[in-house]
């Protein structure tokens, strides 16, 4: 008792600074690179400025024109639509992948399988984008998919069409994102005890039952990690879009991503698009920041 | 990744708000003085040269990686004339260029010759050198002078085709409609449409032949070429496109000719003139559908003329887009890939003397069209570069040598803004020609998208 009483007073004499010393590289280069030019960012979002010249005081000019300008809100529609194909997909797909995989004994195919799951990972979007756009194109290879099944009158140029424009892409996504959920939620599985599983049997629970009773609990951690990292993703999504559909038909696959990109780099309108970077980047926390409670409840 | 990952990683609430306090505070201190640093200095030169002496020298030009080889060609001509003067040609892809141009002119590493994709607002911040002085110099003022309207600009910095110059261009681009020679001749064309309604007629006669009459990249900005050629024609003249392009105050395209012309395209997409993919075809793709025989009429640029000629020589030609009526006066669309001086140039005599040389010598122009694919303006008795006979490349030459002379060439509109193409543009083509909007509503957004770009 006396111990537990006196180590408030100890810690009070003599803060842990050891630990901010080994911390201290790493927050120099992140105040550096992170903290600072967000700062900036804010900053920049109040004045009219093209990067080089004399910058002039906007006010709320810029954060106004965010909330007014159709096209902007057409954007963020799309993001959020975006969400659909990059979370709820791969993560519905890559539980069900990953408890099949889990059922495969250890071997090449398992091995195989992964690799390939994996791979989307590791090769640059903008390749992947233009790769994509060829698959798509009015003699691609989904039309001569589609025109070898029988259903060649289905074919059509995937990315100039209206209604399937944003779907086409958002598939691009599911395949950016299926592996990653996939690997994330299989060593996950890995990690839950196998004691559970014995017990659930011997209560004689079939394989679904068991999933949903030891698996998909089991899974928590994995799945908040998937949904945050997924949405921030589509939220944010800009190389695969920019590459394959430059946000047309029309606005169909704008997002806010292209927009901030062609106000900084095209218009070097600054302060307007570190306005949208910002509402861009406090949407995200919004969202993500609810769904990490969902990690603490047990 | 991992910082969401690790469990004990979030931070207790108080925390939180302090850190936000800190940074609250901390942006609150850096408001305090505004970003950017004005103005450079002076862009005007005081006394000029001509005279490059012979002092050894090194001019260092910066391009986009295109014009690479045509700017080695043409740095090495230039150094066989001035000996002690030696062209170092560096390139940034263009992206890279056209996104970073104003930090590389602020910058310590100027270079003396530079490439630009569009003012912007080079001038107003001082970044670029008026060439007014060796224009005199040099005798540019004598010739045509409306190869210079799209590279003059106004005091305010930002209203281009009138006040002082400030850059030229080795060669210019012209737009126009190649044609299928084996499929006109099955549509029964033997000389190129004089007015619109003969222009439609082919159409029509391909169409119902099972030619697609139109092989259009949809997807980045094609077919705003045909719906500008089609504005001009209606409008009768360049001129009201062009002040609207040169950003001249008050200037709308928000007109019955724009409105007029959108109809027209529209009805072409209602009748089955384009390739049912128009809108999903790009740059790279729309030259390969119209080599392999995909369809009759490729409205596009001379830039494409070398790889036309090059994927089957003889089979294609070109025509200038036709007036409403036969006689009327022919318009073309050209941009110039335009070469400017920084201001902090090491060298600006050296550079200004490789501007006009570019412009005037015959082995320069010969290079100009066989490696940049474009026409040299310059003087009106300038040499008259070779093409080989019936190629596609000498009919885009030959067409612009006569509208310079009448003075029917405009700028892109895609070129009005920075990003009026990307924004306004291509969307608004699209929709039109997958007929999700009217030609009214076409017309008023290019406007209010235009005037919300230049309101900053």
């Amino acid at each position: 008792m006396g111990i537990v009483s006196g180590q408030p007073r100890i810690r009070r004499r003599h803060p842990d600074w050891h630990g901010l010393l080994w911390v201290l590289p790493a927050l120099v280069v992140y105040t550096a690179f992170v903290l600072y030019p967000l700062l900036q960012s804010v900053q920049y979002s109040f004045y009219n400025w093209d990067g080089v010249g004399e910058a002039t005081w906007a006010g709320l000019a810029n954060w106004e024109s965010l909330f007014t300008d159709p096209e902007m809100l057409h954007a963020v529609g799309n993001a959020f639509a975006l969400i659909v194909f990059y979370t709820v997909v791969p993560i519905l797909l890559g539980l069900l992948g990953a408890a099949l995989i889990r059922q495969v004994r250890p071997g090449p195919f398992g091995t195989a399988t992964r690799v390939a799951l994996f791979v989307p990972q590791v090769i640059p979007l903008v390749g992947a984008g233009i790769a994509w756009s060829w698959l798509y194109s009015q003699t691609g290879l989904v039309n001569q998919f589609l025109a070898w099944i029988g259903l060649g009158s289905l074919g059509r140029a995937w990315l100039g069409d209206f209604t399937f424009a944003l779907p086409a892409v958002g598939v691009i996504g599911i395949w950016v994102m299926l592996g990653f959920c996939t690997i994330l939620l299989l060593s996950g599985m890995g990690r839950i005890d196998p004691s559970l599983y014995e017990a659930a049997r011997l209560d004689g629970a079939g394989s679904v039952a068991e999933f949903f009773a030891v698996t998909l609990p089991g899974l928590r951690q994995e799945i908040v990690v998937c949904v945050t990292f997924t949405i921030i993703a589509a939220l944010t999504s800009f190389d695969i879009i920019q590459v394959s559909t430059q946000g047309g038909p029309g606005y169909q696959t704008l997002v806010p991503g292209v927009d901030v990109y062609r106000l900084a780099f095209l218009d070097q309108h600054l302060g307007q698009a570190s306005a949208l970077a910002i509402f861009l980047t406090l949407m995200v926390l919004a969202i993500i920041i609810p769904v990490q409670q969902l990690r603490r409840v047990r | 990744m991992s910082r969401i990952d690790t469990p004990h990683a979030t931070p207790r609430i108080p925390r939180r708000i302090a850190l936000v306090a800190v940074a609250t505070v901390a942006a609150l201190s850096l408001a305090a003085c505004a970003p950017g640093s004005g103005g450079s200095g002076s862009s005007t030169p005081g006394a000029i040269k001509t005279d490059l002496g012979t002092k050894a020298t090194t001019l260092n030009v910066l391009v986009t990686t295109p014009d690479v080889a045509l700017f080695d060609a043409l740095g090495k001509a230039f150094h066989a004339k001035y000996p002690n003067v030696k062209v170092n040609v560096q390139s940034q892809d263009y992206t890279s260029l056209t996104t970073n141009i104003s930090h590389v002119l602020s910058g310590t590493n100027v270079p003396d010759v530079v490439r630009i994709a569009s003012f912007g607002n080079l001038v107003k911040d001082k970044l670029l050198l008026n060439l007014d002085p060796y224009a005199s110099a040099y005798g540019w003022t004598k010739w045509p002078q409306s190869q210079f309207a799209s590279t003059r600009v106004a005091a305010n910095g930002t209203q281009r085709g009138s006040g002082s110059l400030y850059g030229v261009g080795p060669g210019f681009g012209l737009t126009g409609v190649y044609y299928n020679k084996a499929l006109a001749q099955q549509v029964g064309m033997t000389t190129a449409p004089t007015s619109l309604a003969a222009f439609e007629k082919l159409m029509a006669k391909a169409k119902a032949a099972g030619i697609t009459p139109i092989i259009e990249n949809g997807k980045d900005g094609g077919t705003g070429f045909i719906l500008q050629n089609l504005q001009m024609d209606y409008a009768g003249s360049i001129a009201p496109v062009q002040k609207w392009n040169e950003d001249v105050q008050g200037a709308s395209i928000d007109s019955s000719a724009t409105v007029e012309a959108a109809t027209t395209m529209q009805q072409w997409a209602k009748d089955g003139y384009f390739a049912p993919d128009v809108n999903a075809v790009d740059q790279t793709l729309s030259p390969t559908q119209f080599t392999s025989g995909q369809g009759l009429f490729f409205p596009s640029g001379n830039w494409q003329a070398p790889g036309l000629d090059s994927a089957g020589a003889g089979k294609f030609g070109f025509f200038l887009f036709p007036p409403t009526s036969a006689g009327g006066e022919y318009s073309a669309m050209t941009s110039t890939d335009t070469v400017a001086v920084p201001a902090k140039a090491t060298h600006p005599a050296a550079a200004a003397a490789f501007l006009n040389f570019i412009q005037t010598d015959a082995i320069a122009r010969q290079d100009t069209v066989n490696l940049g694919g474009v026409v040299p303006a310059g003087p009106v008795n300038g040499s008259t570069p070779t093409t080989k006979s019936g190629s596609v490349v000498g009919a885009t030459v030959s067409a612009f040598r006569g509208l310079l002379k009448s003075d029917g060439l405009a700028d892109f509109m895609a070129n009005a803004t920075a990003s009026i193409n990307a924004n306004a543009i291509i969307p608004q083509t699209q929709l039109l020609v997958a007929g999700q909007t009217t030609p009214q509503n076409l017309a008023k957004t290019l406007q209010s998208d235009y005037t919300q770009e230049l309101a900053q």
